[in-house]
């Protein structure tokens, strides 16, 4: 994995209020795409990178809480940030709730600035090595034959090498050679990794 | 049977002596005259038969005791009996009797008694009959008279009523049990421009306003399954095919046993007073959304967004600016033109809070012909109900020939509010005295008129009577410390005076003075 430039998106409807965070985000160098509105930001084409969203919450068309909720829905989890000239209460706890990373009121100090962009992209390079863990682990799984596949299911649900040979008619010696090649694949040092790597798979599935 | 009535009468009139007496010497002559006759003509017929023929005695005496009653017959018994023992029994022609005649003579006096005995019996007898029948027939017809006189006062009543259900104001329609309607007068007949066929029955209900027709089933069903009171408003259409508002009211006649025999019913026209319900409900949404408007939240949120985005970008560019110079080496060039941007969102934030500026001065007022004497009236209803609920007696006086002024309706009456909700939170608190709220306006000299409220409330000292028009100033947990400052400038902004001083008696009093509309001014001088 080599090391990329996160991309910050602005979505704000006033053009002033969007230059002097983009100026801002470059001064202390950081790449910003602007958005004018919801609509403009959903449209565009984004690159496979770390990013998050500073959004305004007042906007034309689809305000900034319902795009929150439209990326939800969709399956986009880009971190948010809100800035608002007037949040109220129940606005902050809606997008808290719905994920938001931090809720600023504008005019915002540079450093609740910073500290919540960092913060987001943190939370979106986790979430992209978690991505990243997931494939290759699914990569793996799929590098088994199927009859790999059905003795690492039977030795993860705590079958003996005994018990998984009576089940499927063959010798001992033959179950523990498909479990070693299984845990070689899947590159698991214990049976406790092997559980561990399974449950994530059963989990994605599920999803 | 005429004949017969004067025997009745005597009867009657027996009291009388001179008229007793009269009438006994009539039946006597009657009785005389009768037997006289008789004696004629026996002696007439005596020249044909070989004996006397006496029969014709017993028929006057039979006569004399029917036409003239017991007495009579006795005494034609007697003259009987003296002329034919003068007559026909030997001697003749004397009053002694042969020994031979006695039994004959005694036979004949026996026998004129009896027949005087049998006459009056039968007499009586048919007498009493006839007087029966006679009771009779009169008591027939004085019943008959009495019900045709109650018959006739019935129908005059009826016809007065009738009358007076098409003469009043009224709108009255009648229903049977079932709630079919059977009757309505003319009132209501001509108001919808239909015969009495078209109202009949639930052909009522095509003249009510479709979006009524449910509501007005509804509840005449409840009031007909419960025989409770009917009572409801709905719009009704008239001749002309506009719907009036109308309240209708019914109320159900019951039997002596409880069953409801009928229906009855009024609808009066609540037309104006809904329309001006409605102006009044307009009035009060003006009222309402004024002092929305003037509310600080409201105004400080649409401010704030205004002002907060250039000021974010100035901020926003400043953090950016010192980021560049900080850089080693400083990116002077990048310094400079984010210092470019910072000046021109910082004029941009000027030109937002001149253009409120001006979006103030332009608000206030929108000049017009005003009528306090209406402002005031119009929200004394308006704060009854407050009034009522917060058991504070309100008193409103207007002036007669109040001159108008120049000025912006709703907000001077947003003012005169302002200061009538102040007086009564004032007395919020108030454990003892009268909680009185008094709005008054008058005529002030020749140029300007004075509205004053007054309350009676935990009033204020003569240093805070100027304090409290500051902005910001306030004695209430929940108030802003804007209504009145807002008050004075509004009042100021009409060429007016706002004050307050402490009431003598406790409680504070508000005035404002407002220049007369310069016609009206004219006019005076």
């Amino acid at each position: 994995m080599t090391k990329v430039e996160p991309t910050i998106y602005i979505v704000d409807d006033d053009e002033s209020v969007r230059d002097a965070l983009r100026n801002l985000l470059d001064a202390v160098g950081m790449r910003a795409v602007l958005y004018g509105s919801t609509q403009e930001f959903l449209d565009a084409r984004r690159p496979d990178v770390p990013s998050c969203l500073i959004l305004d919450v007042r906007l034309p068309g689809m305000n900034g809480l319902e795009l929150q909720e439209e990326l939800n829905k969709t399956g986009v989890p880009v971190p948010i940030v809100f800035i608002t000239a007037h949040g109220d209460i129940p606005m902050t706890s809606r997008a808290i709730k719905a994920g938001a990373v931090e809720f600023l009121t504008k005019p915002f100090e540079k450093k609740d600035l910073l500290a919540a962009v960092g913060q987001a992209l943190d939370r979106d390079r986790e979430r992209r090595a978690a991505q990243a863990r997931l494939s290759a682990l699914r990569g793996r799984y799929k590098s088994l034959t199927p009859r790999e596949r059905e003795v690492l299911w039977e030795v993860v649900s705590g079958k003996t090498n005994k018990e998984i040979a009576n089940l499927f008619g063959l010798s001992e010696i033959t179950v523990k050679i498909h479990r070693g090649r299984a845990m070689e694949k899947m590159e698991a040092d214990s049976l406790a990794d092997l559980v561990r790597m399974t449950e994530k798979l059963q989990q994605r599935f599920r999803k | 049977m005429e004949s017969l009535r004067p025997a009745t009468e005597s009867r009657v009139t027996a009291g009388q002596p001179g008229f007793a007496v009269r009438d006994t010497v009539r039946r006597l002559a009657m009785s005389l005259i009768l037997v006289a006759c008789a004696l004629v003509l026996t002696l007439f017929l005596q020249r044909f038969f070989p004996y006397p023929f006496l029969f014709l005695f017993f028929a006057a005496v039979m006569a004399s005791a029917w036409l003239g009653g017991t007495a009579a017959g006795l005494f034609a018994v007697l003259f009987s009996t003296i002329a034919v023992d003068y007559f026909f029994v030997p001697p003749f022609y004397s009053f002694s009797i042969s020994p031979t005649a006695e039994a004959y003579f005694g036979g004949f006096v026996v026998c004129a008694l009896a027949a005087s005995w049998v006459s009056t019996a039968k007499k009586k007898d048919e007498e009493e009959l006839t007087e029966a029948r006679d009771h009779l027939e009169r008591r027939v017809s004085e019943r008959t008279a009495a019900l045709q006189k109650s018959n006739i006062e019935l129908q005059e009543r009826e016809r007065q009523l009738r009358l007076l259900t098409e003469v009043i104001p009224q709108q009255i329609w009648c229903a049977t049990p079932v709630g079919s309607i059977d009757y309505c007068n003319q009132q209501l007949l001509d108001y919808a421009g239909r015969g009495l066929l078209d109202m009949q029955g639930e052909r009522f209900s095509e003249t009510l306003h479709p979006e009524d027709r449910e509501g007005f089933h509804r509840s005449w069903q409840r009031a007909l399954a419960s025989g409770e009171q009917f009572e409801g408003q709905w719009r009704v259409r008239g001749a002309d095919g506009e719907y009036q508002w109308f309240f209708t009211r019914g109320l159900p006649l019951r039997g002596a046993d409880g069953r409801i025999l009928r229906w009855y019913g009024t609808n009066t026209n609540i037309d104006g007073l809904h329309k001006a319900e409605q102006s009044l409900m307009k009035t009060q949404s003006d009222v309402a959304h004024l002092s929305r408007v003037l509310s600080m939240g409201e105004l400080s949120t649409s401010i704030a967004h205004e002002i907060s985005q250039p000021l974010t970008a100035v901020v926003t560019h400043g953090n950016a600016c010192v980021e560049w110079l900080n850089a080693s080496p400083p990116n002077v060039e990048k310094a400079r033109t984010t210092a470019e941007r910072i000046i021109q969102d910082g004029t941009r934030a000027g030109a937002v809070l001149s253009h409120i500026r001006a979006l103030f001065k332009k608000g206030t007022p929108a000049k017009g012909c005003v009528d306090m004497n209406e402002v005031i009236h119009e929200l004394t209803v308006f704060l009854k109900d407050e009034a009522i609920g917060r058991q504070v007696s309100l008193r409103a006086e207007v002036a007669r020939d109040l001159p108008l002024v120049d000025g912006d309706r709703v907000q001077l009456q947003q003012v005169v509010l302002n200061l009538a909700m102040n007086g009564m939170d004032a007395m919020k608190d108030l454990a003892r005295g009268p909680k009185e709220l008094r709005i008054a306006v008058r005529r002030e000299g020749a140029s300007q008129i004075l509205v004053s409220v007054e309350d009676s409330g935990i009033g204020l000292s003569a240093e805070t009577a100027e304090k409290i028009f500051q902005p910001f100033f306030t004695t209430k947990p929940q108030g802003i410390g804007m209504g009145l400052s807002i008050s004075r400038s509004i009042i100021e902004s009409h060429a007016g005076r706002l004050w307050a001083s402490p009431r003598p008696g406790g409680g504070a009093l508000f005035q404002f003075t407002l220049p007369v509309r310069s016609e009206n001014a004219d006019d005076q001088s």
